[in-house]
């Protein structure tokens, strides 16, 4: 006997949530795009996506935020501090890559300096993650040592039921225990039977990549120039992933007065490396595809012992020249043979 | 044979020749439907270039790749029309020589690969002429004719909503053949011209520069409309501006490597008093 949620039972769970002052969040088909957003209702919750064009890191990382506002007077200075809009919130349908993909993140905005704008946000969500019982040809989560059934990250994980019905409930944390006993009425105890996990194949051998990747002789290597010929550099791959954390802060106004903000960034783009003095350490777009390849699975797993990518896939289903992580890794797991 | 074999054997009598150092075509995807950008410089490699429907891509961005034409040698690309009026514009804007280009030109209709006759740029200025007389093919869609009919206010908030969506990617700028600029206006900052911040204002700010410079010079190849993830109608905004460039000019961007740049050229007799 386990518990389970009922789908028809989701739109009452939606009230209950609101009426305790929850903002419910989850998975919307907008016009062209598929994004996380608030919801009033249960039908505006889209179950049926892959997984959304748009990421999970935008609730907590959005790509402008404002910092402080200032004014500046003959004798004062004036700042005054943004923080993000406060308020318990609960995302009701994340998938497993975009909810791993926030622990992920957690160290790295918490190491030296605590991130405020982050951890507010990431203790007042409930992420409910549903396990995926469909996959297409970009998802890679097992070639992580994921699945698509992970927890990671997730409060609260919800298999689906064969035949739509619901989800069995798995309850992993305190706080999503407390989302859940709110709506504790909704939920039953039987045992239902599950629909089939999606099928994920393993694309690259991971182990291989980062053991090549940690060689120094391979930093130089012509493999980089070939792979990443066909790059543009733009930010497509680095902004619709749930864990490139890299911004920018930048003044809005005058000398005078202004606000403060803090702007999504990309390795991507020639500009993020630049010097004031035009020198420029990663001039080509071969050095800056390197970064984003050795950040992920080199440097920021040397730091935080974990890779800085999840599998999601966004990177290269959405790349304009049908690029991304996959295909550089099983290259490199060729290379490695 | 078939264009791609065509194709093929032409490219390995270019590349073992030495009349050209590199083809520039399109490659196996990931997926079936997929498409890549490839890069040939060994005649041994030329199997891998493929040419069918898929290939949709205008490529002509990467012939100005940083350093790829100094060496004075010739590369080789496989374009549509599209891609050779963006050849064109290329020169007549002194970012290549044309002589340096040798096309492979093909057209698709259905899914049916045509070749189209010529190597150089200036041999298919016929192509273009039929293009800009034939009936633009963007009028069919449903959504233009809608945008047309709406009030200033209701394409105001049309425009309002997809640019709220906006990332500042910059894929749109990265993936427009015409995009060449060292250094881009977003990206300078003394002063900072257009605020960096993807927020309502700097994305309408983003847009309509963007929009504005590329009027009169983009050749309508979809490349910004289809690289842009968060799926913003772009093809409808550089529609529009052609249009109203073709109606008050007479301009068809990319007509031949000499034509003059349609709002960077100006005339004594002209009409209007002021120019923007
Ligand atoms: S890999 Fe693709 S999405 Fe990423 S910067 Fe290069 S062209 Fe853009
Ligand atoms: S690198 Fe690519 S696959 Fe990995 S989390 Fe980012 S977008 Fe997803
Ligand atoms: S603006 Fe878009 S359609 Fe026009 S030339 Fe550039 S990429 Fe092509
Ligand atoms: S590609 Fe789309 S999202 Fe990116 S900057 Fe251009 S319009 Fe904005």
């Amino acid at each position: 006997m386990t518990k389970i949620l009922f789908s028809d039972k989701l739109d009452k769970c939606v009230e209950r949530w609101k009426s305790a002052g929850l903002t419910v969040i989850g998975p919307v088909q907008r016009t062209n795009i598929s994004t996380y957003a608030a919801v009033d209702h249960a039908a505006e919750l889209e179950f049926g996506l892959v997984l959304p064009d748009r990421s999970i890191k935008d609730l907590f990382f959005p790509q402008s935020e404002p910092m402080l506002r200032y004014t500046i007077k003959k004798e004062s200075i004036n700042t005054e501090e943004c923080l993000p809009p406060a308020g318990p919130r609960i995302i009701f349908g994340a998938r497993p890559c975009d909810a791993s993909g926030m622990a992920i993140d957690d160290p790295l905005f918490g190491w030296d300096y605590k991130d405020e704008y982050w951890f507010q946000r990431r203790n007042e969500s409930v992420i409910v993650t549903i396990a995926c019982t469909k996959a297409d040809d970009f998802c890679m989560c097992t070639s992580l040592e994921m699945s698509p059934d992970s927890t990671k990250g997730s409060d609260i994980l919800l298999r689906p039921l064969a035949g739509n019905k619901g989800w069995q409930v798995d309850e992993l944390t305190d706080r999503g225990r407390e989302a859940f006993r709110t709506i504790a009425d909704f939920l039953h105890e039987s045992s239902e039977p599950l629909a089939p996990s999606a099928v994920v194949e393993n694309k690259f051998d991971l182990d291989a990549c980062v053991t090549w990747l940690k060689n120094p002789e391979n930093f130089e290597s012509r493999f980089w120039k070939e792979i990443s010929m066909r790059c543009i550099g733009c930010a497509s791959c680095t902004y619709l992933c749930p864990t490139c954390h890299c911004f920018d802060i930048q003044d809005e106004g005058d000398t005078y007065t202004g606000i403060r903000r803090k702007n999504w960034d990309s390795c991507s783009f020639a500009l993020f490396t630049m010097h004031t003095s035009g020198h420029n350490p990663r001039s080509t777009q071969s050095a800056r595809w390197r970064q984003r390849i050795m950040h992920k699975f080199n440097y920021f797993p040397g730091k935080f012992s974990v890779n800085s990518c999840s599998g999601c896939g966004r990177c290269s289903r959405q790349c304009p020249v049908d690029m991304g992580i996959t295909e550089t890794l099983q290259e490199i797991s060729k290379l490695s043979l | 044979m078939s264009i791609e074999e065509q194709y093929r054997t032409r490219a390995k009598e270019l590349l073992s020749g030495g009349a050209v150092k590199m083809v520039i075509g399109y490659g196996k995807g990931t997926t079936p439907s997929r498409r890549r950008p490839l890069f040939i410089t060994s005649p041994d490699d030329v199997e891998r270039l493929m040419l069918d429907d898929a290939c949709i891509t205008n490529l002509s961005g990467y012939l100005v790749s940083e350093g790829l034409l100094s060496d004075e040698k010739r590369v080789a690309v496989f374009l549509r029309p599209e891609g050779i009026r963006a050849v064109n514009i290329l020169a007549a804007e002194s970012q290549l020589d044309a002589e340096q280009i040798v096309i492979f030109g093909f057209d698709v209709s259905g899914n049916e690969v045509q070749a189209l006759k010529g190597i150089h740029v200036e041999e298919f200025s016929d192509v273009i002429r039929s293009i800009k007389e034939g009936a633009p093919e963007a009028d069919e869609e449903e959504l233009f004719e809608k945008i047309e009919k709406m009030s200033p206010q209701e394409r105001f908030s049309f425009w309002q909503e997809e640019f709220a969506k906006c990332i500042k990617c910059y894929a749109c700028r990265q993936a427009c053949p015409m995009c060449y600029c060292r250094r881009c206006i977003v990206d300078s900052n003394q002063p900072q011209w257009i605020n960096t911040s993807s927020h309502s204002l700097g994305n309408f700010e983003w847009n309509i520069v963007r929009a504005f410079h590329l009027s009169g010079r983009c050749v309508e190849c979809g490349n910004c409309d289809r690289a842009c993830p968060v799926n913003i109608p772009l093809r409808l905004i550089n529609h529009r501006m052609a249009e109203e460039v073709l109606g008050a000019f007479d301009h068809f961007a990319g007509m031949s490597k000499t034509q003059e740049p349609v709002l960077a050229s100006f005339k004594k007799d002209d009409s209007e008093t002021f120019i923007l």
